[in-house]
């Protein structure tokens, strides 16, 4: 089964089982509290607490009581310091109006340094909650010596340890006892975490730490970041993506601009940035003017004349193959069932490529200083670029560091580091620091966006209409592939494949034998670079399973909510399993038929209305986050545009660690899916991308919002994420909708009023 | 007999043209002493200046980021670029050595003190119009300027064309001379106002089309034109506008830049409001609206405003709300921001699209001039500025919006090739002299 | 040299006159919290006040400002305590932010055309301004409830 890398999958299970200890020691005028490996003692700390903690978390106290949280997830809209903050809050007992968030630059003591996949609460959970739990056992002993009590009388609330009418801040415990305290792994695996009920802060609304630097403009992003002395610097960006090289540079006409410096093509090492030109300037305005002026010859290759339906004919072209790519999934007798099939269903479906467009475009200050090059800019998975830029450079990756900004946006962009890259190599070549920042249509045309991808599948059915077996064969760019195929896992037939491409073809629907088949695209690969974009791969799985299932349901004559009732038994390998998956696909079925009773399913609409079913598990079967979305949309026959009315969303994250960020994640994540569903999409156009800005690219705004409303299933369980899931089942629940309402059924996103139209003939 | 007859052919051609160069043979008037500043009273000086508003000398006498009516200023005409010349006192290369007899003749007749003709170019057709006590307090204004030294700028008109004594032909064919005379049966207030407007004001220079030989056509007065690459619009009945030019609605405009009904005032127009008119009292510009609002015919119009209004504020919310239409959504995160209107009355503030002539024009012009150049803080409606979109948005873009505006906003026929017109307008910008 | 007001105290920049605005602020000013997204004037994220109307720096070169009044986000309120500020802060509206300094100034110039703005004046209004995030449900609830506050009103 397909399944989050193991390097990756630091789920809190995985780190409480390590053979770490926790640490707590006074150093300077602070206590602070960690995750050490084996051998060190409290006493190290004063030598340098920070080289001490070998830890993914940490936390410190100092004398005034304040809690400081480091944090090493990218803060990019889903607030995640203050969610990882409120983890540890809760256990302290800390008084949340005295905790800080400290973002921390790249250092090998964070361990990986990633955040994507909605993982990070999922992620943090335990282990934050058992860091917590020490600190506070720590607090209670301590405080109880200095109030002159039995430990046994004391407790810990808002900060302070309190012993009937007798109380001490935390503050005053730094300030004057002693804490030091170690806890072995085994001692710390077998603290007590807070029973749900006892919860102060986790699951109660809070206000994000965050927040309010970004309504008086001080929050400082990467593309705010500056130093003395800096030039700037803005690309020309070479015709394809790979495979470019510089011809010429005449850059006569820029000698004209006030202010441009000169212009220089990259060498890289590293091969991310083939074929760039780098325009300095002495000011971003006149880089910028510069560019313009600068023209480069280049020499490319083939894939200058490669399109989007190049691409999508050779992933058709590649599918038709069975004997091409890698089989996720691979039950015995699929051949039996289709062939003793009393019907079967065979459908292809198809998605067009996507954007990021996050707002700020990207850009990065680069500089060296003693030897050590410094990378300012925002980034979501420091560990993946760290190595690059050191080859890049020609450096060890301990001369790397990656210095941590407010992220204008993420979705998946910044995971893809490539454009640190290009300042780091400029700020070398030029000997003196170097900011970038790209225009809009400059990080388009670099954009690692969604690839394009077609997919097949097919279902048999049996006696009394029983699904007998299903296939699902998926083909598209694979970022994982590109970017860093040692996480790609093996599948059954030992042919590696991109997990985050084919998640969600590995759904918990129980259909007889199933197999999955994930192809690469190489055309695709070398063509462009395929990013991870918001929810990756069910961006287009979930859209052809949650079609098809729609599809299949008409195709037996049952109702689209129950034929997935009835899919969803949790029988065999759909039953779950501890730590996060407990309930399995009976707790998706309950999502499903709440989200359709909120949305009155099954009611009378108006004329050309109609309401459309989907639901997801999010990206992994490891950490599933159940949703189910209900659409509601108006089509008009004429014009075949397609409104959407309103979307009624039941979600099941486990334990909802901020009520208010999660449902503002599914907000966001959903309008996403209306987004990608009705307004984006483009194409790519002979080794480019056809739109590179908002004049032709036209997301989702104010006025297309339709109605949300939104449900979480009140749990227990593990956290699970919520950045990414709502994204991907709203697609289809329109394009079932639109079915619904005029019988129109859609195969491509996006969904264009052409395609309903010419449904609608069909 | 053919000899002769060839003879008499040639005689009559001399004899013509020596009659011609009779008629057209101006002198010169003698050069005088520069009179001092101080010798002029400063009332009549006052005077002046608010004539010289009405006239928006400064516009056309004053090059881009020039000392004010040193000339200089280039106008394109179809015949080539003609220079304004220097009307500062200074005695070398302006008209420091014009007596006021010589600076009447040059406004009557259109003949320089040195007895050239000047070209039509500069309006002598309206400024003959001006009544004596008038000139000389145009006189006593422009004497009265700090002198500038600046030599005129040659004229970039072909052979023959740049032969000023031809001019002579142009007068006799298109000029008549004379001072304005009441029309009798009219109020005092409508004839200040013609007198204003067809004279000094020489509103037709820009609004009545001309003929092939520049001249303003007859019986076409104020009906609109295309002029340095925008159209100036009718200020007949013949107006496209959705709502009658009241004489409130032209008081509105003329005094302030903007009227929230009709929009604001762009291009040269804009100059003519903030640099001329602006000198004038409000009696005058009264005046103005009075004559025009009766011209136009707006009386008959100006029972259906408020149906146009409200129409128009109907479509202003057309574009945001699950809009399907690319072009749709490109004008509602490119302009809708400043341009909606919830009514019942739009904003002035917030030009009405509907309402403005930008779209109901037969041709897409000022519309692609505004979007291209954008309106400064100083133009039109004072302190509310529309950047230009020239570096933001494509050839293609603009004519989106322009077709995707006036087939919702009006229901005029559809512009025609205007994508060509937004390159051709975007050339003429960034070759402007 | 061109002169104006930002944010209250006059301010002379010697840079060309087709520099924009945007830069001008961001890099010569250092006033960071304007961003840049787009560039053609079609996110809102560079929004500010000129002369107290609703402008996208990214097309305004500084030649046009010469002697206007300039507001940016963080002279909206000496104390970033705008009613607008505050609820957006009470809805917890910014996700990533970037966005929030223009959807911030587009808001407060909504609100000085549109007292009571219904939701057809915020489609149309904030339809230039994008967020990413697309936390437009909590931007619309922070713009209604600013109003009420500064019309001394509940929200309806």
């Amino acid at each position: 089964m397909n399944e989050i890398p193991k390097s990756l999958s630091r789920s809190g299970a995985a780190l409480a089982t390590s053979r770490r200890g926790f640490l707590i020691g006074a150093a300077g005028a602070a206590v602070y509290l960690g995750f050490v490996r084996p051998g060190f003692a409290a006493t190290d700390l004063a030598v340098s607490p920070a080289k001490i903690f070998e830890p993914t978390i940490w936390y410190s106290i100092d004398r005034d009581g304040i809690v400081n949280v480091s944090i090493t997830k990218a803060e990019m809209g889903q607030h995640i310091g203050t969610a990882l903050a409120r983890i540890v809050a809760d256990e302290l007992e800390a008084d949340w109006e005295k905790v800080r968030l400290d973002y921390v630059d790249s250092d090998p003591k964070w361990g990986l340094m990633v955040t994507g996949g909605s993982w990070s609460v999922w992620q943090s959970f335990m282990p934050l909650s058992q860091a917590g739990a020490a600190g506070r056992i720590a607090l209670i002993e301590e405080g109880a010596k200095l109030l002159h009590v039995d430990k046994a009388t004391c407790s810990a609330k808002g900060g302070f340890v309190i012993s009937g009418a007798k109380s001490i801040s935390f503050g005053d415990i730094v300030a004057r006892g002693e804490l030091a305290r170690t806890y072995t792994a085994d001692e710390l695996k077998a603290m007590p975490v807070k029973q749900a009920s006892d919860r102060r802060l986790i699951g109660q609304d809070t206000r994000a730490i965050d927040i309010p630097s970004k309504t008086n403009g001080t929050a400082r992003y990467g593309i705010d970041a500056e130093v003395p002395g800096m030039v700037y610097a803005r690309p020309k960006i070479p015709p394809t993506r790979n495979g470019s090289k510089v011809a010429s540079i005449d850059d006569t006409a820029a000698k004209s601009v006030k202010g441009y410096i000169k212009s220089i093509a990259l060498d890289d090492p590293s091969a991310t940035v083939p074929g760039w030109v780098m325009v300095f300037g002495e000011s971003f305005t006149a880089a910028k003017a510069a560019a313009d002026l600068v023209k480069v010859t280049w020499t490319s290759d083939d894939t200058a004349g490669v399109s989007e339906q190049d691409v999508q004919d050779h992933a058709a072209k590649l599918i038709a193959d069975p004997k091409v790519g890698s089989l996720v999934v691979a039950d015995d007798g699929v051949e039996a069932a289709f062939a003793a099939a009393k019907s079967k269903l065979e459908q292809t479906y198809t998605t067009s490529s996507v954007l990021h467009f996050q707002l700020e475009p990207i850009n990065a200050l680069a500089l060296e200083k003693d030897g050590v090059f410094e990378i300012h800019t925002g980034n979501q998975w420091q560990s993946l670029i760290l190595p690059v830029l050191a080859k890049a450079l020609g450096v060890g990756e301990d001369k790397v560091i990656l210095r941590t900004y407010l992220i204008g946006g993420g979705f998946g962009r910044r995971l893809n580091g490539d454009y640190a890259v290009p300042a780091a190599l400029a700020a070398k070549a030029m000997g003196k620091p170097v900011k970038m920042v790209c225009t809009r249509a400059d990080d388009v045309r670099f954009d690692s966006f969604r690839s394009p991808s077609v997919q097949l599948l097919r279902m048999a059915f049996g006696e009394d209409g029983k699904v007998t077996a299903m296939e699902h064969h998926a083909a598209a760019g694979w970022p994982t592939e590109v970017m860093i195929p040692s996480f790609m896992p093996k599948g059954v037939n030992d042919v590696p494949y991109d997990p985050f491409a084919i998640s969600g073809a590995n759904h918990w629907y129980t259909v007889g034998a199933q197999r999955v088949r994930a192809v690469s695209n190489d055309l695709a690969n070398r063509a462009f670079r395929p990013g991870w974009l918001r929810s990756v791969g069910p961006g287009w799985t979930n859209w052809a399973v949650e079609s098809f299932m729609d599809e299949a349901a008409h195709a037996a004559g049952v109702d689209p909510v129950a034929f997935r009732l009835r899919l969803l038994d949790g029988a065999g390998r759909n039953a779950g399993s501890a730590p996060s998956a407990v309930g399995g696909a009976l707790r998706q079925a309950k999502v499903v038929a709440r989200a359709a009773e909120k949305a009155g399913w099954g009611q009378a609409l108006p004329k050309d209305t109609g309401l459309g079913i989907a639901t997801t598990f999010g990206q992994e079967r490891d950490m599933p986050t159940w949703v189910a979305c209900v659409a509601r949309v108006r089509v008009d026959r004429a014009s075949g545009v397609v409104t959407l009315e309103k979307l009624t969303l039941a979600v099941d994250a486990g334990t909802i660690v901020d009520p208010d960020g999660a449902l503002a994640q599914i907000e966001g994540g959903s309008l996403w899916g209306a987004s990608m569903a009705l307004h984006e999409g483009s194409e790519f156009a002979m080794g480019q991308l056809k739109d590179t800005n908002l004049d032709t690219y036209t997301p989702l705004r104010m006025g297309d919002v339709p109605e949300l409303d939104i449900e979480f299933i009140p749990s227990a369980e593990m956290p699970t994420g919520l950045g990414e899931p709502a994204t991907t089942v709203v697609g289809p629940a329109i394009g079932n909708a639109i079915f619904a309402a005029v019988g129109a059924r859609v195969r491509h996103l996006p969904i264009r009023p052409d395609a309903v139209l010419q449904a609608l003939k069909a | 007999m053919l000899k002769q007859s060839l003879i008499g052919l040639a005689g009559a051609f001399v004899l013509g043209l020596l009659i011609f160069v009779a008629l057209a043979w101006r002198s010169s008037i003698a050069p005088i002493e520069p009179p001092a500043a101080a010798s002029f009273p400063p009332d009549l000086v006052a005077k002046g200046e608010a004539l010289a508003g009405a006239g928006n000398c400064a516009s056309c006498h004053t090059a881009k980021d020039g000392q004010p009516f040193a000339g200089g200023y280039g106008l394109v005409t179809s015949f080539g670029t003609v220079y304004s010349s220097n009307i500062t006192p200074d005695p070398e290369t302006g008209i420091g050595r014009w007596s006021e007899a010589a600076f009447a003749r040059a406004l009557h007749d259109g003949v320089a003190r040195s007895g050239k003709h000047l070209f039509p170019t500069f309006p002598y057709d309206h400024f003959t119009k001006i009544d004596s006590d008038d000139m000389k307090a145009l006189y006593a204004f422009l004497m009265t300027r700090t002198p500038v030294r600046s030599e005129a700028k040659p004229n970039t008109l072909p052979f023959p064309l740049n032969i000023r004594m031809l001019q002579e032909g142009w007068k006799i064919l298109f000029f008549r001379k004379g001072v304005f005379e009441p029309v009798a049966g009219k109020s005092d207030e409508w004839n200040r106002g013609a007198y204003l407007a067809e004279g000094l004001g020489h509103c037709g220079a820009c609004h009545t089309p001309r003929n092939g030989l520049g001249a303003e056509k007859k019986g076409k007065t104020y009906a609109g034109a295309t002029i340095d690459g925008w159209i100036a619009p009718a200020l007949t009945d013949a107006s496209t506008s959705p709502v009658a030019w009241s004489e409130a609605e032209l008081f509105a405009y003329l005094r302030s830049g903007a009227s929230a009904l009709h929009g604001t005032a762009a291009g040269s127009m804009s100059d003519v409001v903030h640099d001329g008119l602006s000198k004038l009292p409000d009696a005058d510009i009264k005046a103005l609206a009075v004559y025009l609002a009766d011209i136009n015919g707006s009386s008959a119009k100006l029972a259906g405003t408020d149906a146009a209004v409200q129409k128009a504020v109907a479509t202003s919310g057309l574009g945001f709300t699950n809009e399907p239409d690319p072009d749709a959504r490109l004008y509602a995160s490119a302009c809708g921001s400043c341009h909606y209107n919830s009514g019942p009355q739009p904003l002035a503030a917030r030009p009405e699209l509907a309402l403005n002539s930008a779209l109901t024009l037969p041709e897409p012009t000022n519309f692609i001039q505004v979007v291209l150049k954008g309106v400064g803080l100083g133009e039109g409606m004072p302190n509310v500025m529309m950047p230009g979109f020239a570096q933001a948005l494509s050839d293609d873009d603009v004519a989106r919006l322009a077709v995707y505006l006036r087939r919702t906003r009006t229901d005029l026929p559809p512009w025609t090739d205007v994508e060509s017109k937004v390159a051709a307008i975007r050339a003429q910008a960034s070759a402007a002299p | 040299m061109i002169t104006f007001q930002l944010n209250g105290k006059k301010v002379s920049l010697d840079l060309d006159g087709d520099t924009l605005l945007l830069w001008a602020l961001r890099d010569e000013l250092g006033l960071k919290g304007t961003k840049f997204g787009c560039g053609i004037g079609m996110c809102g994220a560079c929004t500010v006040h000129v002369e107290g109307r609703a402008t996208r720096s990214c097309l305004t070169p500084i030649s046009a400002i010469d002697g206007a009044e300039i507001t940016t986000i963080e002279g909206l309120d000496p104390a970033g305590q705008h009613p607008l500020q505050r609820a957006w802060i009470e809805t917890q509206a910014p996700q990533c932010g970037y966005c929030q300094s223009g959807q911030i100034m587009q808001a407060a110039s909504l609100l000085k055309d549109f007292p009571e703005p219904t939701d057809r004046d915020i489609d149309a209004v904030m339809g230039g301004n994008l967020c990413r995030c697309m936390a437009y449900v909590r931007i619309r609830k922070a713009i209604k409830l600013a109003a009420a506050e500064l019309r001394g009103t509940d929200v309806k």
